[in-house]
Protein backbone atom coordinates (compact mmCIF):
# COMPACT_ATOMS: atom_id res chain seq x y z
CA UNK A 1 0.00 0.00 0.00
CA UNK A 2 1.12 3.36 -0.80
CA UNK A 3 0.20 4.51 2.84
CA UNK A 4 3.56 3.24 3.81
CA UNK A 5 5.39 5.50 1.41
CA UNK A 6 6.68 8.96 3.04
CA UNK A 7 4.51 12.00 1.26
CA UNK A 8 7.81 13.73 0.76
CA UNK A 9 11.49 13.01 1.34
CA UNK A 10 13.13 16.23 2.09
CA UNK A 11 16.58 14.63 1.46
CA UNK A 12 15.94 15.25 -2.27
CA UNK A 13 14.97 18.57 -2.14
CA UNK A 14 18.26 19.13 -0.44
CA UNK A 15 20.12 17.46 -2.89
CA UNK A 16 18.53 19.40 -5.56
CA UNK A 17 19.32 22.45 -3.95
CA UNK A 18 22.92 21.35 -3.25
CA UNK A 19 23.32 20.84 -6.92
CA UNK A 20 22.12 24.62 -7.76
CA UNK A 21 24.63 25.95 -5.02
CA UNK A 22 21.85 26.49 -2.30
CA UNK A 23 20.01 28.68 -4.40
CA UNK A 24 17.22 28.39 -2.05
CA UNK A 25 14.67 30.97 -4.63
CA UNK A 26 15.40 28.71 -7.41
CA UNK A 27 13.84 25.29 -5.49
CA UNK A 28 11.24 27.72 -4.41
CA UNK A 29 10.39 28.93 -8.10
CA UNK A 30 10.41 25.27 -8.74
CA UNK A 31 8.13 24.47 -6.52
CA UNK A 32 6.04 26.64 -7.67
CA UNK A 33 5.88 25.39 -11.26
CA UNK A 34 5.62 22.09 -9.68
CA UNK A 35 2.45 23.32 -7.71
CA UNK A 36 0.87 25.21 -10.65
CA UNK A 37 1.59 22.15 -13.43
CA UNK A 38 0.77 19.52 -10.93
CA UNK A 39 -3.02 20.78 -10.25
CA UNK A 40 -3.44 20.58 -13.91
CA UNK A 41 -2.21 17.49 -14.77
CA UNK A 42 -4.76 15.76 -11.91
CA UNK A 43 -7.34 17.94 -13.16
CA UNK A 44 -6.66 16.21 -16.20
CA UNK A 45 -6.67 12.81 -14.67
CA UNK A 46 -9.89 13.34 -12.53
CA UNK A 47 -11.80 14.45 -15.95
CA UNK A 48 -10.44 11.08 -17.81
CA UNK A 49 -11.25 9.03 -14.99
CA UNK A 50 -14.83 10.27 -14.88
CA UNK A 51 -15.37 9.24 -18.24
CA UNK A 52 -13.82 5.96 -18.00
CA UNK A 53 -11.17 6.94 -20.25
CA UNK A 54 -8.15 5.09 -19.84
CA UNK A 55 -6.13 6.36 -22.47
CA UNK A 56 -6.54 10.17 -21.66
CA UNK A 57 -5.33 9.35 -17.79
CA UNK A 58 -1.71 8.01 -19.05
CA UNK A 59 0.16 11.05 -20.07
CA UNK A 60 -0.71 13.63 -17.33
CA UNK A 61 -0.15 11.02 -14.72
CA UNK A 62 3.23 10.09 -16.33
CA UNK A 63 4.39 13.96 -16.10
CA UNK A 64 2.94 14.13 -12.38
CA UNK A 65 5.02 10.99 -11.92
CA UNK A 66 8.00 12.47 -13.20
CA UNK A 67 8.01 15.71 -11.79
CA UNK A 68 6.57 14.06 -8.45
CA UNK A 69 9.74 12.07 -8.09
CA UNK A 70 12.19 14.93 -9.22
CA UNK A 71 10.77 16.69 -5.98
CA UNK A 72 10.71 13.93 -3.51
CA UNK A 73 7.00 13.14 -3.24
CA UNK A 74 7.51 9.40 -3.38
CA UNK A 75 3.80 8.78 -2.51
CA UNK A 76 2.46 10.59 -4.76
CA UNK A 77 5.03 9.22 -7.08
CA UNK A 78 4.26 5.74 -7.00
CA UNK A 79 0.24 6.31 -7.26
CA UNK A 80 0.91 8.21 -10.08
CA UNK A 81 2.97 5.30 -11.57
CA UNK A 82 -0.01 2.99 -10.96
CA UNK A 83 -2.44 5.24 -12.21
CA UNK A 84 -0.22 5.33 -15.52
CA UNK A 85 0.46 1.94 -15.72
CA UNK A 86 -3.48 0.75 -15.42
CA UNK A 87 -4.40 3.50 -18.20
CA UNK A 88 -1.50 2.12 -20.68
CA UNK A 89 -3.39 -1.71 -19.74
CA UNK A 90 -6.38 0.07 -20.24
CA UNK A 91 -7.62 -1.06 -16.62
CA UNK A 92 -10.37 1.04 -15.69
CA UNK A 93 -12.07 -0.72 -12.85
CA UNK A 94 -10.99 1.62 -9.71
CA UNK A 95 -9.54 4.64 -11.42
CA UNK A 96 -11.52 6.74 -10.06
CA UNK A 97 -10.73 5.55 -6.03
CA UNK A 98 -7.02 5.72 -7.85
CA UNK A 99 -7.07 9.29 -8.72
CA UNK A 100 -8.90 10.07 -5.53
CA UNK A 101 -5.91 8.74 -4.13
CA UNK A 102 -3.90 10.79 -6.13
CA UNK A 103 -5.77 14.04 -5.36
CA UNK A 104 -5.51 13.31 -1.42
CA UNK A 105 -1.30 11.99 -1.78
CA UNK A 106 -1.17 15.50 -3.58
CA UNK A 107 -2.88 17.97 -0.71
CA UNK A 108 -0.76 15.92 1.79
CA UNK A 109 2.51 16.74 -0.52
CA UNK A 110 1.39 20.48 -0.43
CA UNK A 111 1.04 20.95 3.24
CA UNK A 112 4.47 18.82 3.82
CA UNK A 113 5.90 21.38 1.48
CA UNK A 114 4.44 24.45 3.33
CA UNK A 115 5.21 22.84 6.32
CA UNK A 116 9.00 22.87 5.47
CA UNK A 117 9.28 26.43 4.07
CA UNK A 118 9.45 25.57 0.31
CA UNK A 119 6.20 27.03 -0.63
CA UNK A 120 5.82 31.08 -0.36
CA UNK B 1 28.39 28.64 -31.25
CA UNK B 2 26.18 26.15 -30.92
CA UNK B 3 26.01 26.10 -27.07
CA UNK B 4 22.65 26.05 -27.42
CA UNK B 5 20.49 22.98 -25.85
CA UNK B 6 16.88 22.05 -26.71
CA UNK B 7 14.79 21.04 -24.13
CA UNK B 8 11.52 18.92 -25.40
CA UNK B 9 9.53 18.01 -22.31
CA UNK B 10 6.26 18.72 -21.41
CA UNK B 11 6.93 18.67 -17.52
CA UNK B 12 7.80 22.37 -16.54
CA UNK B 13 9.28 21.36 -13.90
CA UNK B 14 11.46 18.60 -15.98
CA UNK B 15 11.96 21.73 -18.06
CA UNK B 16 13.21 23.99 -15.36
CA UNK B 17 15.66 21.95 -13.87
CA UNK B 18 17.51 20.68 -16.48
CA UNK B 19 17.55 24.45 -18.15
CA UNK B 20 19.24 25.16 -14.81
CA UNK B 21 22.02 22.51 -14.97
CA UNK B 22 22.94 22.91 -18.13
CA UNK B 23 23.51 27.13 -17.56
CA UNK B 24 25.68 25.87 -14.40
CA UNK B 25 27.76 24.19 -17.22
CA UNK B 26 27.57 27.25 -19.37
CA UNK B 27 24.63 26.02 -21.64
CA UNK B 28 22.30 28.40 -23.52
CA UNK B 29 18.56 26.23 -23.11
CA UNK B 30 15.53 26.66 -25.29
CA UNK B 31 12.58 24.80 -24.18
CA UNK B 32 9.50 22.77 -26.64
CA UNK B 33 6.63 21.33 -24.24
CA UNK B 34 5.90 18.89 -27.32
CA UNK B 35 7.44 17.44 -30.06
CA UNK B 36 5.97 19.37 -32.70
CA UNK B 37 6.33 22.16 -31.22
CA UNK B 38 10.41 21.25 -30.98
CA UNK B 39 10.71 20.39 -34.48
CA UNK B 40 9.14 23.52 -35.87
CA UNK B 41 11.94 25.32 -33.54
CA UNK B 42 14.88 23.33 -35.22
CA UNK B 43 13.47 23.93 -38.76
CA UNK B 44 12.99 27.89 -38.25
CA UNK B 45 14.43 30.07 -35.39
CA UNK B 46 16.46 27.95 -33.90
CA UNK B 47 18.10 26.51 -37.11
CA UNK B 48 21.30 25.59 -36.55
CA UNK B 49 21.78 27.33 -33.35
CA UNK B 50 21.08 24.27 -31.35
CA UNK B 51 24.26 21.89 -30.66
CA UNK B 52 21.83 18.81 -28.75
CA UNK B 53 18.51 17.83 -27.85
CA UNK B 54 17.33 16.18 -24.51
CA UNK B 55 14.03 15.01 -26.04
CA UNK B 56 11.32 13.47 -23.25
CA UNK B 57 9.53 9.69 -24.74
CA UNK B 58 5.96 10.44 -23.52
CA UNK B 59 4.50 13.96 -24.54
CA UNK B 60 1.45 15.51 -25.89
CA UNK B 61 1.28 16.29 -29.75
CA UNK B 62 4.09 14.48 -31.03
CA UNK B 63 5.94 11.60 -28.67
CA UNK B 64 9.88 11.11 -28.30
CA UNK B 65 9.44 8.53 -30.91
CA UNK B 66 7.61 10.19 -33.57
CA UNK B 67 10.05 13.63 -32.67
CA UNK B 68 13.16 11.27 -32.85
CA UNK B 69 12.06 9.82 -36.25
CA UNK B 70 11.20 12.98 -37.57
CA UNK B 71 14.43 14.70 -36.75
CA UNK B 72 16.77 11.45 -38.10
CA UNK B 73 14.58 11.64 -41.92
CA UNK B 74 15.07 15.45 -41.75
CA UNK B 75 18.71 15.93 -43.88
CA UNK B 76 18.77 19.29 -42.31
CA UNK B 77 18.39 17.89 -38.38
CA UNK B 78 19.75 14.17 -39.05
CA UNK B 79 23.19 14.82 -37.51
CA UNK B 80 21.89 16.28 -34.25
CA UNK B 81 22.80 15.10 -30.92
CA UNK B 82 19.55 13.62 -29.37
CA UNK B 83 19.81 12.69 -25.79
CA UNK B 84 16.73 10.85 -24.32
CA UNK B 85 15.18 11.74 -21.20
CA UNK B 86 13.90 8.59 -19.64
CA UNK B 87 12.70 7.32 -15.59
CA UNK B 88 14.74 4.36 -14.77
CA UNK B 89 11.38 2.16 -15.42
CA UNK B 90 11.29 3.41 -19.28
CA UNK B 91 15.29 1.38 -19.99
CA UNK B 92 12.83 -0.78 -22.83
CA UNK B 93 12.35 2.62 -24.72
CA UNK B 94 15.48 4.04 -24.27
CA UNK B 95 16.84 1.01 -26.29
CA UNK B 96 14.32 1.44 -29.03
CA UNK B 97 15.36 4.94 -28.98
CA UNK B 98 18.97 4.25 -29.34
CA UNK B 99 18.10 1.77 -32.22
CA UNK B 100 15.89 4.81 -33.97
CA UNK B 101 19.20 6.55 -34.10
CA UNK B 102 19.13 8.77 -30.57
CA UNK B 103 22.95 9.33 -28.95
CA UNK B 104 22.25 8.58 -25.81
CA UNK B 105 20.04 8.93 -22.59
CA UNK B 106 19.42 10.55 -19.38
CA UNK B 107 17.89 9.11 -16.44
CA UNK B 108 15.61 10.92 -14.17
CA UNK B 109 16.12 11.89 -11.62
CA UNK B 110 18.87 13.86 -13.03
CA UNK B 111 22.48 13.79 -12.03
CA UNK B 112 23.82 16.95 -13.11
CA UNK B 113 27.58 14.93 -13.73
CA UNK B 114 26.07 12.77 -15.93
CA UNK B 115 24.11 15.47 -17.89
CA UNK B 116 27.28 17.91 -18.22
CA UNK B 117 29.24 14.74 -19.31
CA UNK B 118 26.59 13.20 -22.28
CA UNK B 119 25.66 17.04 -23.15
CA UNK B 120 29.17 17.95 -23.72
CA UNK B 121 30.38 14.66 -25.35
CA UNK B 122 27.11 14.85 -27.90
CA UNK B 123 28.08 18.36 -28.59
CA UNK B 124 31.59 17.60 -28.70
CA UNK B 125 30.79 15.13 -31.25
CA UNK B 126 28.38 17.58 -33.56
CA UNK B 127 31.17 20.13 -33.45
CA UNK B 128 33.59 17.31 -34.85
CA UNK B 129 31.20 16.94 -37.77
CA UNK B 130 30.38 20.29 -38.50
CA UNK B 131 33.78 20.91 -38.68
CA UNK B 132 33.66 17.97 -41.15
CA UNK B 133 31.13 19.14 -43.36
CA UNK B 134 32.32 22.33 -43.52
CA UNK B 135 36.11 21.16 -44.36
CA UNK B 136 34.31 18.45 -47.22
CA UNK B 137 32.17 21.32 -48.43
CA UNK B 138 35.30 23.30 -48.78
CA UNK B 139 37.06 20.94 -50.59
CA UNK B 140 34.81 20.34 -52.90
CA UNK B 141 34.23 23.99 -53.68
CA UNK B 142 37.65 24.38 -54.38
CA UNK B 143 37.37 21.19 -56.87
CA UNK B 144 34.67 22.85 -58.60
CA UNK B 145 37.19 26.30 -58.82
CA UNK B 146 39.66 23.98 -60.29
CA UNK B 147 37.69 22.50 -62.69
CA UNK B 148 35.93 25.55 -63.78
CA UNK B 149 39.10 27.12 -64.06
CA UNK B 150 40.81 24.39 -66.05
CA UNK B 151 37.85 24.52 -68.42
CA UNK B 152 38.19 28.48 -68.41
CA UNK B 153 41.66 27.73 -69.27
CA UNK B 154 41.09 25.52 -72.05
CA UNK B 155 38.87 27.34 -74.13
CA UNK B 156 41.50 30.23 -74.08
CA UNK B 157 44.57 27.06 -74.28
CA UNK B 158 45.22 24.39 -76.62
CA UNK B 159 43.56 21.28 -74.65
CA UNK B 160 46.80 19.86 -74.21
CA UNK B 161 48.36 22.61 -72.94
CA UNK B 162 45.51 23.28 -70.16
CA UNK B 163 46.07 19.55 -69.52
CA UNK B 164 49.96 20.22 -68.77
CA UNK B 165 49.36 22.85 -65.95
CA UNK B 166 47.57 21.03 -63.68
CA UNK B 167 50.52 18.09 -63.66
CA UNK B 168 53.80 17.59 -62.34
CA UNK B 169 55.08 15.98 -65.73
CA UNK B 170 53.29 19.26 -67.02
CA UNK B 171 55.18 21.40 -64.89
CA UNK B 172 58.73 20.20 -66.74
CA UNK B 173 57.78 20.59 -69.73
CA UNK B 174 56.53 24.30 -69.68
CA UNK B 175 59.76 25.08 -68.16
CA UNK B 176 61.15 23.82 -71.94
CA UNK B 177 62.82 21.45 -73.60
CA UNK B 178 63.93 20.61 -77.19
CA UNK B 179 62.57 17.88 -79.78
CA UNK B 180 61.76 17.77 -83.28
CA UNK B 181 58.21 18.52 -84.08
CA UNK B 182 56.50 20.05 -86.80
CA UNK B 183 54.89 23.31 -87.71
CA UNK B 184 51.94 23.88 -89.59
CA UNK B 185 51.12 27.76 -90.76
CA UNK B 186 48.55 29.03 -92.51
CA UNK B 187 46.30 31.82 -94.06
CA UNK B 188 44.30 33.07 -96.15
CA UNK B 189 45.32 34.39 -99.47
CA UNK B 190 43.16 37.82 -100.49
CA UNK B 191 41.95 38.43 -96.99
CA UNK B 192 43.36 41.76 -96.71
CA UNK B 193 41.62 42.73 -99.89
CA UNK B 194 38.60 41.07 -98.12
CA UNK B 195 38.84 42.87 -95.11
CA UNK B 196 39.50 46.25 -96.99
CA UNK B 197 36.09 45.97 -98.25
CA UNK B 198 34.21 44.01 -96.36
CA UNK B 199 32.18 45.25 -93.30
CA UNK B 200 33.58 44.86 -90.02
CA UNK B 201 30.82 42.15 -88.92
CA UNK B 202 31.68 40.06 -92.28
CA UNK B 203 34.89 40.22 -91.79
CA UNK B 204 34.47 38.82 -87.76
CA UNK B 205 31.95 36.64 -89.12
CA UNK B 206 33.73 35.02 -91.57
CA UNK B 207 36.81 34.54 -89.28
CA UNK B 208 34.77 33.01 -86.93
CA UNK B 209 32.99 30.41 -89.51
CA UNK B 210 36.67 29.87 -90.88
CA UNK B 211 37.91 29.18 -87.26
CA UNK B 212 34.93 27.21 -85.93
CA UNK B 213 36.22 25.00 -89.32
CA UNK B 214 39.76 24.99 -88.48
CA UNK B 215 39.70 24.55 -85.67
CA UNK B 216 37.29 21.44 -85.77
CA UNK B 217 40.82 19.74 -87.71
CA UNK B 218 43.23 21.05 -85.74
CA UNK B 219 41.44 19.18 -82.51
CA UNK B 220 40.51 16.15 -84.73
CA UNK B 221 43.96 15.49 -85.47
CA UNK B 222 45.67 16.23 -82.38
CA UNK B 223 47.46 19.25 -83.34
CA UNK B 224 48.54 21.85 -80.46
CA UNK B 225 47.44 25.45 -81.55
CA UNK B 226 49.99 27.87 -80.49
CA UNK B 227 47.97 31.14 -82.09
CA UNK B 228 45.68 32.88 -84.20
CA UNK B 229 46.27 36.01 -85.32
CA UNK B 230 43.77 37.35 -87.36
CA UNK B 231 43.39 34.85 -90.43
CA UNK B 232 47.09 33.39 -89.80
CA UNK B 233 47.30 30.39 -86.80
CA UNK B 234 50.16 28.57 -86.21
CA UNK B 235 49.43 24.43 -85.10
CA UNK B 236 52.39 22.48 -84.38
CA UNK B 237 52.43 18.80 -83.27
CA UNK B 238 54.40 16.30 -81.43
CA UNK B 239 54.52 18.41 -78.68
CA UNK B 240 53.99 18.27 -75.80
CA UNK B 241 51.66 15.52 -76.38
CA UNK B 242 54.70 12.76 -78.25
CA UNK B 243 53.17 11.80 -81.69
CA UNK B 244 55.45 9.23 -83.77
CA UNK B 245 53.17 10.37 -86.93
CA UNK B 246 53.56 14.07 -85.81
CA UNK B 247 54.15 15.12 -89.53
CA UNK B 248 51.49 12.86 -91.15
CA UNK B 249 48.95 14.42 -89.25
CA UNK B 250 50.06 17.66 -90.05
CA UNK B 251 49.99 16.80 -93.86
CA UNK B 252 46.24 15.10 -92.95
CA UNK B 253 45.55 17.92 -90.81
CA UNK B 254 46.17 20.14 -93.83
CA UNK B 255 44.62 18.68 -96.64
CA UNK B 256 41.59 18.14 -94.59
CA UNK B 257 41.31 21.58 -94.04
CA UNK B 258 41.64 22.49 -97.69
CA UNK B 259 38.88 20.23 -98.46
CA UNK B 260 36.66 22.31 -95.92
CA UNK B 261 38.18 25.25 -96.93
CA UNK B 262 36.69 24.98 -100.33
CA UNK B 263 33.04 24.75 -99.15
CA UNK B 264 33.78 27.86 -97.23
CA UNK B 265 35.52 29.44 -99.87
CA UNK B 266 32.51 28.53 -102.67
CA UNK B 267 29.69 30.30 -100.57
CA UNK B 268 31.95 33.43 -99.94
CA UNK B 269 33.03 33.71 -103.47
CA UNK B 270 28.87 33.67 -104.33
CA UNK B 271 28.94 37.13 -102.61
CA UNK B 272 31.77 38.02 -104.78
CA UNK B 273 35.32 38.11 -102.40
CA UNK B 274 38.04 35.48 -103.54
CA UNK B 275 39.79 33.68 -100.96
CA UNK B 276 42.07 30.81 -100.38
CA UNK B 277 43.84 28.63 -98.33
CA UNK B 278 47.71 28.39 -98.28
CA UNK B 279 49.63 26.12 -96.17
CA UNK B 280 53.20 25.46 -94.79
CA UNK B 281 54.77 22.64 -92.84
CA UNK B 282 58.05 22.29 -91.35
CA UNK B 283 59.33 19.85 -89.44
CA UNK B 284 63.08 20.28 -87.37
CA UNK B 285 64.16 20.33 -84.00
CA UNK B 286 62.92 22.98 -81.92
CA UNK B 287 62.69 24.49 -78.46
CA UNK B 288 58.86 24.14 -77.08
CA UNK B 289 57.82 25.65 -73.55
CA UNK B 290 56.43 28.22 -71.92
CA UNK B 291 57.59 31.48 -73.67
CA UNK B 292 56.12 35.25 -72.52
CA UNK B 293 56.64 37.54 -69.52
CA UNK B 294 55.24 37.18 -65.86
CA UNK B 295 51.52 38.10 -66.47
CA UNK B 296 51.18 36.87 -70.20
CA UNK B 297 53.31 33.39 -70.87
CA UNK B 298 51.97 31.51 -74.23
CA UNK B 299 53.15 27.91 -74.58
CA UNK B 300 55.07 27.94 -77.76
CA UNK B 301 57.87 26.46 -80.51
CA UNK B 302 60.88 28.34 -81.41
CA UNK B 303 63.41 27.28 -83.83
CA UNK B 304 64.07 27.39 -87.50
CA UNK B 305 61.26 25.13 -88.76
CA UNK B 306 58.77 27.57 -86.99
CA UNK B 307 60.23 30.02 -89.30
CA UNK B 308 60.17 28.56 -92.49
CA UNK B 309 56.71 26.71 -91.82
CA UNK B 310 55.73 30.77 -91.82
CA UNK B 311 57.78 31.17 -94.96
CA UNK B 312 55.99 28.85 -97.13
CA UNK B 313 52.76 29.78 -95.93
CA UNK B 314 53.11 33.22 -97.05
CA UNK B 315 54.73 31.80 -100.32
CA UNK B 316 52.06 29.15 -101.50
CA UNK B 317 49.41 29.89 -103.31
CA UNK B 318 45.51 29.67 -102.94
CA UNK B 319 45.17 25.77 -101.79
CA UNK B 320 48.72 24.94 -101.88
CA UNK B 321 49.87 23.07 -99.18
CA UNK B 322 54.00 23.47 -99.32
CA UNK B 323 56.51 21.06 -97.49
CA UNK B 324 59.99 20.99 -96.38
CA UNK B 325 62.92 18.61 -97.47
CA UNK B 326 62.70 17.08 -93.96
CA UNK B 327 58.45 16.87 -93.92
CA UNK B 328 58.13 16.01 -96.94
CA UNK B 329 61.06 12.80 -96.28
CA UNK B 330 58.35 11.78 -93.42
CA UNK B 331 55.35 11.64 -95.70
CA UNK B 332 56.88 10.62 -98.90
CA UNK B 333 55.00 7.51 -99.22
CA UNK B 334 51.91 8.77 -98.24
CA UNK B 335 51.45 12.02 -100.82
CA UNK B 336 51.09 12.68 -103.91
CA UNK B 337 53.65 15.74 -104.36
CA UNK B 338 53.71 18.57 -106.91
CA UNK B 339 57.67 20.11 -107.13
CA UNK B 340 57.99 23.32 -106.28
CA UNK B 341 61.40 23.96 -106.76
CA UNK B 342 63.84 25.86 -105.21
CA UNK B 343 62.39 28.60 -102.99
CA UNK B 344 64.37 31.27 -101.91
CA UNK B 345 63.06 32.19 -98.09
CA UNK B 346 63.76 35.85 -96.84
CA UNK B 347 66.57 34.95 -93.71
CA UNK B 348 67.71 31.70 -95.44
CA UNK B 349 71.23 31.67 -97.61
CA UNK B 350 70.23 29.11 -98.96
CA UNK B 351 67.32 28.20 -101.42
CA UNK B 352 65.02 25.35 -100.17
CA UNK B 353 63.48 22.81 -102.06
CA UNK B 354 59.60 22.74 -101.32
CA UNK B 355 57.07 20.28 -102.40
CA UNK B 356 53.41 20.71 -102.93
CA UNK B 357 50.99 18.46 -101.35
CA UNK B 358 47.74 17.49 -104.20
CA UNK B 359 46.49 14.54 -102.39
CA UNK B 360 46.91 11.53 -99.73
CA UNK B 361 47.23 8.51 -101.57
CA UNK B 362 44.28 6.19 -101.45
CA UNK B 363 46.31 3.71 -100.52
CA UNK B 364 47.34 5.29 -97.38
CA UNK B 365 44.25 4.27 -95.76
CA UNK B 366 42.19 7.00 -93.63
CA UNK B 367 43.21 10.00 -91.62
CA UNK B 368 44.29 9.41 -87.90
CA UNK B 369 43.04 11.10 -85.87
Amino acid sequence: MTDDIPVLDLAVIDELREQVGGDSEFITDLVATYVSEGDEHLAAMEAAAAINDAGAIVRPAHTLKSSSAALGALRLTQIAREIEIAGREEETSGLTERVADARGAWNDTLRAMADAGLTS
Amino acid sequence: MTDVALIVDDSAVNRQLLARHLMSIGIDAREATDGRTALEALRTELGGQVGVVLLDVVMPEMDGYETLAAIKADESLRHLPVIMISGVDELDSVVRCIQLGATDYLPKPFNPTILAARVRASMADKRMRDLEVEHAARQAELLETIERQKEELSRFLSPQVAALVSTAEGQALLAGHRREATAVFCDLRGFTAFSDQAEPEEVLGLLREYHAAMGEHIVGHGGTLEHFAGDGMMVFFNDPVPQADHVERAVRMAVAMRGMFAGLAAKWARLGFDLGLGVGIATGYATLGRIGFEGRYDYGMVGTAVIIAARLSSAAEANQILLNPRAHAAVDQLVDVQEVGDLTLKGFARPIPTVNVLAIRASAGVATA
